[in-house]
Formats: structure tokens, C-alpha cells, sequence
């Protein structure tokens, strides 16, 4: 299968681990197309997800990596077993790219000309989507099967930003969708959607968030292999009228959010003592 | 004619040769005061740098950069400041001019945010403006039971729109104090207001702005409902709800609500807003889901506009399209209060998570410095110069966003994931 990964920059985690997952179980992408590193909507959009001593933090670790550093720190601890190499990591999409012999570009806006231009000479299969710009139809029409999204939040219950937290304020299992795209926000057809059995260990809702993702890259390798034996087809979302959009979600409700992480984890300590 | 916050102050014509004159004179005034030129140059550049700089993404105001509790103070503040002597609370503060003459509408409306904030500050200085408010609202009644339009001073002719404004503080004045006058009072504005009213539920003529039906009369029907309430009279239960019904006529399904009706003057969203809680308020007073939904509906789109864009245009046009590049901060207060409410009887947490940011976006555009009429006050818009109540910081504008943060205290105090919902209406 052609396969194609869109990044929301070269330095993206998990576009490096979705990359190298694809390549380990047979399926080296045909292409990757990142956003440029300084691109002003991800570096604001990141600026206020993370703050501004994180962003730094991050940039200087990707950037000028310290000589002898064995095990450089990365944001997402979950996926260290996929971007380990020798005794150090993959710090970027060219270093997984020089690796498995796979062509990078980068780009402004994924769907500018050029980019579009760029992808449909790949003629992807499947397009891996693990960040970047809203996408627009002419680019979701290039793959013969789909772009395929993993959201971090049970579809239809949950859609849009904020769905770890916002599951569990709801009081909706967490969980991964794996779903195409279309022109709407997280409305496309479902290919599969996947409890996460393993929130009750979950330390913060940072820890959430990043066990979702490692988890989703799993999901991701699983649902390749069976659209590659043709032994899966994808769902409508049931209730697509139903508005279920949520929006980022104000540090106020998050920290109603985290306690309910702490009651879960609490709850699961409590159950193992009681046999 | 009657007058309406934002617009009597542009007078009778309310057209683009009064706003002009009014400017001039405003703009010749500050000749008279030359002390106030220094706090309009350094808000105008303020607003230019922010303007020029700011930079909205996913993640603006999802932070709490300043307490709810110090804002509403200064808000509170403000507004104790602008009471003049009378007891009457000044319609704004202008960078031009100074404090404008008492407001008799606002101050009306002021009375139940003073009794609230006095409640949960326990602030004994909220309690005395309010008991000295009522007293000057007392003193302007018309033996007809009606209120006068416009500022202190001018013509006194009965205004259907203040009337109802001025019933909300008589109602909640009369609950705090159990003082018979107030009773009397609120019963003869009620029953002035259903002798005012058309058999099918609008008021207009005599007493009603521009002599046109407006939707935003809304807010007349909830202090009728209120009344009725307090009262236990039925008769203005049924003259809210007929108002209630005409409005609801005016909903279109895209959420978008028709017959503000404002000839010479843009929709703006402090008018929108206006009829949501009215409908919305006479809704939950007397238990109409139908009403609750068509809220609902027009709320929502504003939600999304405001989580998708960190911002809403301060007017509209026909189904919320708007190109204008200003924000009119007291319908964003009033849209805070909307989505809170919505909260409140829906449980849907994401009209909570709107209001929030909604909040600390305001909060960051209060002044926290600056001499008496600046530190603590709204601007009619942002930037300043925007196109509602230019370089003025405007009594209604506080009122509402102290509304907003006294609602968004006592709701985040009880907040409960995953509660059940509060009211029946609840989807």
C-alpha cells in the first residue's frame, strides 16, 4: 500500500513515530509532506498549548541536541520504543526518512498548489494524517482509499479539540477513533474506534493525552494491515446531525477534568485492594 | 419617542447627520477640559498596539490571566462611582465629555446587580447605591405609572423599553425591602405596560422607539414575568408570555432572529443579546422549553463563532453574516450571561467553557488603571473607536459584565461533571 504521512512539522513526535510504525510493519511511506518548523499558525497554536518556557524547552532539544546525550528527552515518553535508534532517537522526519529511504518535503500550507502538486505525484493510497492544516477537499480527494485521522476521543460522542478532557468530564470512556476525513471536523466515516483500557493508570491528563497518542499509532498499524487485505471497510457516523463540536477547553473545567483522572485512578487502586 | 442604551445618545434623529453633530460637539468639549486629552491618546494608542499585535488562536483566554473576583470589584467600583448625586447612575464616562447625566433605564436594571453583588461581597456600600437608586427611580414616575425616555433631564415622555428596564429594579428592590411604595410602584408600571400593549403581544406607537415593534421588547416581558411572579398576579404572566410568542415568531431556523427593527442603526449584537435574554429569562420564568430551544439555537451560533474566531463582530446582518472589525463589549457580557443561563438549565458544559473564555477576554480588556470613569469600566467597543458608543466607557456595559462574573461565581461554586440537569427543559 502507498502510503503518504502528513505532519504538522518534520520535528512532530508523532509524525517521526507513525513513520517509522509504518515502515516496521511493511509499509515505508511513499512520501512524508511537513509543515515548515516556523510556521506562524503552529508556532501560535503551540505557543498557547504549551506555553512559552515549553515551546523553548522543545525547540532547544530538537535543535541543539547536547553532545553525548544518550536518552534525550522527549514530550511523549510513550513513543520511545518506536523512535529509538542505537542509543539515541529520531529527532526529526529526515532522520526517519534518511533511515528507511523515503522522500520529506516541507511546506507552508498543505494545501497549496505545490503541496497538492507533490502529493498526488506520491499517488498515496492511504494519506496518514498526524497534523497540520485544516485540509481542504481537493486534498482529501488525492488518495484512492482516504486520509485517515486517529482522534483522540470516542466518535460521534466526542468531537473536535479537547477530547481527552472532555471524555472525561462527560463521563465518556476515553478512547481513540480512527476514522477518514471529509470537510467536516472529526464527521467522516469510522474504520475503527477503540476503547482505552489503561486511564486508571494515567498520571495527568497530559499522561492521558500522550498514552492516547502511542496508543492511536498501534491502532494506526492495526487498521492499515486490514484496509491492505481488503478486510475493512469504514462506517458512516451514526447522529451526524447531532452538533457534538467541543472547543479547547478553559484550565478552569481541565482542572475538573484532572480530578476526575485522580477519582478513576483512585477508584482502580481501590478495586485492586479489594481483589 | 423612546430611547434605548446605545442608541438615545445620538438623540432624536438617530441618523448619520446627529451622530455627526454629536461628535462635534463631543470632540469641541474636550477644548473645555483639556486634562482628559491625555487618558484619550493613551487609550487610543492602547487599543492600536493590541489591535495591531494581538494574536488570537485555539488556545486564547483558555487561561485565567486575572482573578473574576478583583474585576468584578473594579467593575462594582465604577459603577458606585458613577452615581450622581441624585442617586440616578450615569448613562458613561466619554474620554471627550466626562460623565453623562443619569440614566433613568440603567439605572433601573443597575439596581438587581447592586443587590447581588452586595450579597455575595457582603459589601454594605452595593446595598446603600441600590437603596438610593430606588429612591431616585421612585421620584421619576408618571402619574400614568410609565417611565420617562432618555437622560435625567429631557423630555419626559413615557417609554415602554425603560419602563420595563426600571420594573426589573422596582421587583428586586421591592423582594430586598418589602417596602409597600415599591410594590405600588412596580404594579402601576405593570399595569401601564399591559394597557401599552398590542393585541398580538408586540408593543409599538406611543411609547415604543422609532413608534415601531421591536424583538428586544423581550426584556420587557421578563421584568412583566418577573413581576407576576413577585406579585402572584397572572395577568403579567399572560402579557409576558403573548410578548414571549411574537418574538418567537421572529426566530428563523438558522438561529437568526428578525424585527430588532432599529431603523438607522446595525443590529448590534447588544441588541441580539437583548432579545436571547429576555426569551430566554421569560422562558425559564415561566417553564417554556420551546422558547429554551429557539435560545438555544441563535446562542449556539454565536458560540461557535466566538470558539471558532476568539472574537464576535459587534453588529450583524440578516443569519449572523457580519464584515464589521469591531467588538461591541457588552453584548459579548451579555452573551457570557446567555451562555451561563444556558448552562444552567441545559447542563451543557460548553456553553460553561464559552462563557469562561468570553469572561477573561472582557477581564483583559478592563482597564485596571486610570482616574475615576476609566479604571473598572467597559468601553462600548473595541478598539475605542469602534462604531458602538465610541470613546466611551458606558454604565450598561459594566452592569452586564458584573452580571456575567456574579453568575459565573455562584455557577463554578456548584459545578458538578457529569451533573444531572437542572430543569425539565434540559435536552
Amino acid at each position: 500500500m502507498r502510503i503518504v504521512v502528513l505532519s504538522s512539522s518534520v520535528y512532530s513526535e508523532t509524525g517521526c513515530a507513525m513513520a517509522v510504525r509504518m515502515a516496521e510493519s511493511g509499509h515505508v511511506p511513499v512520501g512524508a509532506l511537513a509543515l515548515s518548523t516556523v510556521n506562524r499558525s503552529t508556532l501560535l497554536r503551540k505557543l498557547g498549548q504549551w506555553g512559552v518556557r515549553e515551546v523553548a524547552s522543545y525547540a532547544r532539544a530538537k535543535l541543539i541536541p547536547r553532545q553525548g546525550d544518550a536518552q534525550p528527552q522527549l514530550r511523549n515518553p510513550y513513543l520511545r520504543p518506536l523512535l529509538k535508534r542505537g542509543e539515541g532517537v529520531f529527532r526529526s522526519l529526515r532522520e526517519v526518512a534518511a533511515f528507511y529511504d523515503f522522500p520529506v518535503a516541507v511546506c507552508s500550507d498543505q494545501n497549496a498548489p505545490d503541496s497538492i502538486a507533490r502529493l498526488r505525484g506520491w499517488s498515496p493510497d492511504l494519506i496518514i494524517f498526524t497534523g497540520g492544516n485544516i485540509l481542504w477537499k481537493r486534498l482529501l480527494d488525492i488518495p484512492r482509499l482516504g486520509v485517515l485521522n486517529v482522534h483522540l476521543g470516542l466518535l460521534p460522542e466526542i468531537r473536535g479539540m479537547s477530547s481527552p478532557e472532555w471524555s472525561l468530564l462527560k463521563n465518556i470512556p476515553a478512547g481513540v477513533t480512527l476514522h477518514y476525513m471529509d470537510e467536516g471536523i472529526d464527521t467522516g466515516p469510522i474504520l475503527h474506534r477503540c476503547e482505552f483500557p489503561g486511564v486508571a493508570r494515567c498520571e495527568s491528563l497530559n499522561d492521558l493525552r500522550n498514552r492516547l497518542i502511542a496508543f492511536g499509532v498501534e491502532k494506526v498499524a492495526e487498521v492499515v494491515d486490514a484496509l491492505d487485505r481488503g478486510a475493512l471497510s469504514a462506517t458512516p457516523q451514526p447522529n451526524i446531525d447531532e452538533d457534538n463540536q467541543f472547543f479547547v477547553m478553559h484550565e478552569w473545567l481541565q482542572a475538573r477534568a484532572s480530578g476526575q483522572l485522580t477519582k478513576r485512578r483512585q477508584a482502580a487502586v481501590a478495586g485492586t485492594a479489594n481483589g | 419617542m423612546t430611547s434605548s442604551p446605545g442608541l438615545m445618545i445620538y438623540g432624536k434623529s438617530g441618523a448619520r447627520t446627529g451622530q455627526i453633530s454629536q461628535a462635534l460637539t463631543e470632540a469641541a468639549a474636550l477644548l473645555l477640559a483639556p486634562q482628559r486629552v491625555v487618558p484619550l491618546i493613551q487609550k487610543l494608542v492602547s487599543d492600536k498596539l493590541r489591535v495591531t499585535f494581538e494574536q488570537r488562536h485555539l488556545y486564547s483566554y483558555t487561561t485565567t490571566k486575572r482573578a473574576s473576583g478583583a474585576t468584578l470589584s473594579s467593575l462594582l467600583h465604577w459603577i458606585l462611582g458613577a452615581q450622581r448625586p441624585n442617586g440616578g447612575i450615569a448613562a458613561y464616562y466619554s474620554l471627550l465629555t466626562g460623565y453623562a447625566a443619569s440614566y433613568p433605564e440603567v439605572t433601573g436594571y443597575i439596581v438587581p446587580t447592586l443587590y447581588n453583588f452586595a450579597r455575595a461581597a457582603k459589601d454594605k456600600n452595593a446595598l446603600t447605591a441600590a437603596e438610593r437608586a430606588t429612591r431616585w427611580l421612585l421620584s421619576l414616575q408618571m402619574p400614568s405609572g410609565a417611565f420617562p425616555a432618555g437622560l435625567h433631564g429631557g423630555e419626559a415622555q413615557a417609554s415602554v423599553f425603560n419602563t420595563g428596564q426600571i420594573l426589573q429594579g422596582l421587583v428586586r428592590a421591592f423582594e430586598q425591602t418589602n417596602r409597600l411604595e415599591i410594590r405600588e410602584a412596580a404594579v402601576a408600571a405593570g399595569d401601564w405596560l399591559i394597557k401599552m400593549q398590542q393585541s398580538n403581544g408586540s408593543w409599538s406607537g406611543p411609547g415604543a422607539y422609532q413608534d415601531a415593534p421591536h424583538t428586544y421588547y423581550s426584556m420587557v416581558a421578563w421584568a412583566l414575568a418577573e413581576l407576576s411572579q413577585s406579585t402572584a398576579d397572572h395577568r403579567y404572566s399572560l402579557a409576558a408570555e403573548r410578548n414571549l410568542d411574537w418574538v418567537l415568531s421572529h426566530f428563523r431556523p438558522s438561529g437568526w432572529i428578525d424585527g430588532i427593527n432599529l431603523r438607522g442603526h446595525p443590529n448590534y449584537l447588544h441588541f441580539i443579546a437583548y432579545v436571547l435574554q429576555g426569551v430566554l429569562e421569560s422562558a425559564i420564568l415561566r417553564r417554556r422549553c420551546d422558547a429554551v430551544k429557539a435560545v438555544e439555537t441563535s446562542a449556539w451560533v454565536l458560540l461557535r463563532k466566538f470558539e471558532t474566531n476568539k472574537y464576535l463582530p459587534g453588529a450583524y446582518g440578516p443569519d449572523f453574516k457580519s464584515t464589521q472589525c469591531f467588538t461591541c463589549l457588552t453584548g459579548n457580557a451579555q452573551m457570557s450571561c446567555v451562555w451561563l443561563r444556558l448552562f444552567e438549565v441545559t447542563g451543557d458544559v460548553r456553553y460553561l467553557n464559552a462563557a469562561l473564555k468570553m469572561n477573561e477576554m472582557l477581564k483583559q480588556l478592563i482597564p485596571a488603571r486610570g482616574g475615576q470613569g476609566i479604571a473598572g469600566g467597559v468601553s462600548g467597543s473595541y478598539p475605542v473607536w469602534g462604531r458602538y458608543q465610541p470613546l466611551r466607557y458606558i454604565s450598561w456595559g459594566c452592569k452586564f459584565f458584573a452580571d456575567a462574573l456574579l453568575l459565573e461565581e455562584r455557577l463554578t461554586r456548584s459545578f458538578e461533571p457529569s451533573a444531572s440537569e437542572a430543569l425539565p427543559c434540559a435536552s
